[in-house]
């Protein structure tokens, strides 16, 4: 959600700087993903985009509920709203509503007569353009300006292109709606929509329709401001695939309670756009949202949070948050603001507390376990095959799960993939064709020796494999089977607890605890290497490593593997080394050509020397 | 040319879960494993997640295509936590604290750091008196040890639907903080869920992706490249 800092100070004048402020929403109440400076000198304003977690989707996805929780948490002025908004006199009104389904918990009309459509006034442009939002015309973007301030989503329809009641019911199987982006949309009995006596005016709380709709002709007008069932509105969104910001808040539920402030609001902002013709408000309210309280001790509290918090402090957040209580003794019976849904258990509370004091507050322990050494049986044996490979020479890797073709399939994947594997064999396979196509490359491996031990997924069940290669051949077993038929008598009793802890290698064979803080990934080039052999005589005396040391000396600075030496032989008192060298750079494909030339000048080094010759 | 056999390289995944598994295993909890296949029941409704709540789009799910009961390929390894409590207050055996690391899946587009597949580390401890407190000592510890001991780690405010307060831990590395798990008290629903009582016990969780922690770790610079296959990763 994007709040714009302006908007904020509204309603907290004193509210501390931007910056200062983002660290407070990260460290009390949630992630800013960016803080953003817009415009110049007095235009100047600020936007922050916080990441509202679905638990307080439902006040704070607005100005006015981002402001009062830093009004309360910081504890500093928060001007009322509702008094800035005149109550427009009102004449009767012919509205008629009604609710023929249990979704529909809430829903206020209004009929306002005579307005005019056009472009907004500066500041409301200005607002919406603050948090990203396109102006569209005076009534939309009041009604989108109603929405970002305080949270309730609201709709206004042409009154003149209804006709007869406001119906809220489930829609007629097959029924079908041309939503305001006309994109058509086919309706079942499980959407809830806003009807008249003949067509289907808006998908509820998700989409408004085309017939309907507030256009450049539009003289009066319908304010709708409801409130809906929040898995109805959430199923039929994912339903007819569409998302919109009214939806997102009416999936998070919303308090009914939230209509009346809208109205207020929107209202005024009409009166302010200088329309004076208002009816009078139809409000129908089956669902009353119930009040609801909460017991808790600041002994759990602080039991919760692991720091002893006070009667006292709990009293004094209480107040700040404006949470009526009572208390005695240590116990607390509060009365949950109608806004705050969030709350319904004394660890909420918990959380309330610990947030609002900070958790940088409390101290660090640990707890002390009493340790009975149990070992997981899978864990060892993997733990066992893994070592007994990696000490054969074997290395591991790690394919994809996911095959394009297998036994189990998985829904509506956002890959091309959509089997999982039956077996680890293919995919090893690939790894060890990759692998011996690089094998020049590998520092230290001769020969590609590889292993993987991974799920598969058989038609009715998954099991844990064991794959690794015999040369070109893959061999694939049952991990029960590998450490059935690999352990050693030595080895029995190695998966009781007691042995496990003893003998299991608690760190991996592979690398050393002293480089374990030091080590850093080297990234390898993704162009082609060359590998080029070369093999000198020189007398019986001379050591490999004179001869390795010329051609380091010589070969420049592509060399990525070598000079390594892979074979020598003796013959007539003189002695042949053979050196491997691998060729890449991180920059480009490298050419025979540049490569000959280096090789030629390390022959010519070498033929320099008494005795030495290539061959 | 004479060579005693050399021995293989581990790929740095595991060496990183080794390592965990150590701290952990060294503050006394024990190891557990669990399905990756998983149901949805497990995955999902025993953590408070409920169905048709917009919390579960916090996750992006594998749906298996199958008659019957809804199976999931598991987007985390508290399923593995949840069963293990439940497991443990069955046996009677509180206070208690496990740690699993195991692979979990996400539907989503993949980029150089996300991966339809990727490894979790989670971990629990339940008893009488456990609090945020011991969350901030273990966490602190873990991560100091598998960072070096200069990591910062910070406790920011956060929300899961299975923890109660929930909390993110960050870490700052090379100047910048990073998200690095989800943790929090378990939220009463799931300890009730696993058949345990609230009003006895408490205790707090975490989850985490192991892949990010190797990345910043070592430096490795896209998570893809740890399900190539290719050993020219096996560094460590």
């Amino acid at each position: 959600m994007k709040i714009s800092y302006n908007w904020l100070k509204w309603y907290i004048p004193n509210a501390p700087e931007p910056e200062k402020l983002r660290d407070i929403f990260t460290y009390h109440l949630c992630e800013v993903e960016f803080l953003q400076k817009l415009g110049t000198g007095e235009n100047t304003d600020w936007t922050f985009d916080l990441n509202i977690l679905p638990n307080r989707a439902h006040d704070l996805l607005s100005h006015q509920g981002i402001a009062r929780e830093l009004a309360s948490l910081l504890d500093i002025k928060f001007i009322d709203p509702t008094l800035k908004y005149k109550i427009p006199d009102s004449k009767p009104t012919n509205l008629r509503i009604e609710i023929k389904s249990d979704k529909c918990r809430r829903y206020l009309g209004r009929i306002v007569k005579n307005v005019k459509i056009g472009p907004p006034p500066d500041w409301v442009k200005a607002h919406l353009e603050s948090i990203g939002q396109r102006s569209i015309n005076n009534i939309v973007d009041a009604a989108n300006i109603a929405m970002y301030d305080c949270g309730q989503p609201i709709h206004c329809f042409d009154l003149d292109k209804v006709s007869g009641n406001i119906i809220i019911r489930d829609a007629e199987d097959g029924e079908q709606i041309t939503t305001l982006d006309n994109k058509q949309v086919k309706l079942t009995p499980q959407n809830l929509v806003i009807a008249d006596g003949k067509n289907v005016l808006a998908i509820a709380g998700v989409k408004g329709g085309k017939i309907a709709e507030v256009d450049e002709n539009t003289k009066n007008i319908i304010i709708e401001i409801a409130n809906f069932d929040p898995t109805s509105i959430r199923k039929t969104a994912q339903a007819v695939n569409i998302t919109t910001d009214a939806k997102k808040r009416f999936e998070n539920d919303l308090s009914p309670e939230l209509c009346d402030f809208a109205m207020k609001e929107i209202s005024g902002l009409m009166l302010e756009y200088g329309f004076t013709d208002f009816q009078e408000v139809v409000d129908v309210y089956p669902a009353k949202q119930i009040e609801r309280k909460i017991s808790f001790s600041a002994e759990k509290i602080s039991k919760i949070l692991g720091m002893a918090v006070s009667v006292k402090e709990i009293e004094n957040i209480l107040e700040r948050y404006n949470f009526q209580y009572k208390e005695s003794s240590g116990k607390f019976e509060i009365t949950v603001p109608m806004m705050r849904l969030d709350l319904t258990v004394q660890e909420d509370i918990a959380e309330e507390i610990g947030r609002v004091i900070g958790y940088d507050k409390i101290k660090p322990k640990i707890p002390k376990i009493d340790f009975r050494p149990r070992v997981d049986k899978t864990f060892s044996k993997i733990i066992w095959a893994r070592n007994k490979l990696l000490q054969s020479g074997y290395s591991e890797v790690m394919t994809y799960t996911f095959r394009d073709n297998g036994e189990v399939e998985v829904l509506a994947s956002a890959s091309d993939k959509k089997f999982l594997r039956t077996n680890l064999a293919d995919g090893l396979r690939e790894s060890l064709k990759l692998n011996q196509i690089n094998a020049p490359l590998l520092l230290n491996i001769n020969k590609i020796k590889i292993f993987e031990i991974g799920t598969v997924f058989l038609k009715d069940r998954e099991e844990i494999h064991v794959a690794y290669n015999e040369k070109e051949k893959i061999v694939e077993i049952s991990l029960d089977k590998f450490v059935s038929e690999k352990l050693s008598p030595e080895e029995y009793g190695y998966f009781s607890a007691e042995k496990f802890l003893v003998l299991a290698p608690s760190r991996s064979q592979g690398s050393s605890k002293e480089t374990f803080h030091s080590q850093i990934f080297k990234p390898w080039s993704v162009f082609p290497f060359i590998a080029r052999d070369i093999a000198v005589w020189v007398p019986e005396d001379v050591l490999s490593q004179e001869v390795q040391k010329i051609i380091k000396d010589n070969v420049g600075e592509l060399i990525v593997k070598g000079p390594e030496l892979f074979d020598k032989f003796k013959k007539d008192g003189k002695i042949s080394y053979a050196f491997n060298l691998v060729f890449q750079s991180y920059e480009r494909t490298l050419t025979d050509t540049e490569i000959n030339k280096i090789m030629t000048k390390i022959t010519n080094k070498i033929k320099k020397k008494n005795g030495w010759q290539v061959r | 040319m004479d060579k005693e056999i050399q021995k293989g390289k581990e790929h740095p995944l595991s060496i990183l879960a080794n390592q965990a598994f150590e701290v952990f295993s060294n503050l006394g909890f024990e190891i557990a494993a669990g399905p990756e296949l998983e149901s949805e029941w497990y995955n999902f409704d025993v953590l408070n997640v409920a169905k048709d709540h917009p919390a579960r789009d916090m996750q992006d799910t594998f749906f298996i295509k199958a008659p019957g009961e809804i199976f999931v390929l598991r987007t985390h390894t508290t399923n593995v936590t949840a069963r293990a409590i439940e497991k443990a207050g069955k046996e009677g055996r509180l206070p208690s604290a496990f740690i699993s690391i195991g692979k979990v899946f996400r539907n989503e587009a993949t980029d150089a750091t996300h991966e339809m597949q990727f490894f979790q580390i989670d971990g629990t401890v339940v008893g009488e008196n456990i609090s945020i407190a011991d969350l901030k000592g273990v966490l602190s510890d873990f991560y100091k040890k598998i960072l070096g001991k200069n990591a910062e780690i910070e406790f920011r405010p956060s929300f899961f639907p299975f923890t109660e307060p929930s909390i993110e831990v960050w870490a700052k590395l090379g100047g910048k903080w990073l998200e690095m798990m989800g943790a929090g008290m378990l939220h009463p629903n799931v300890l009730r869920n696993c058949g345990l009582n609230p009003e006895k016990v408490q205790g707090f969780a975490f989850g985490g992706g192991l892949d990010r922690i190797a990345m910043i770790k070592w430096g490795i610079p896209d998570v893809r490249l740890f399900y190539q296959g290719d050993l020219r990763l096996n560094q460590f």
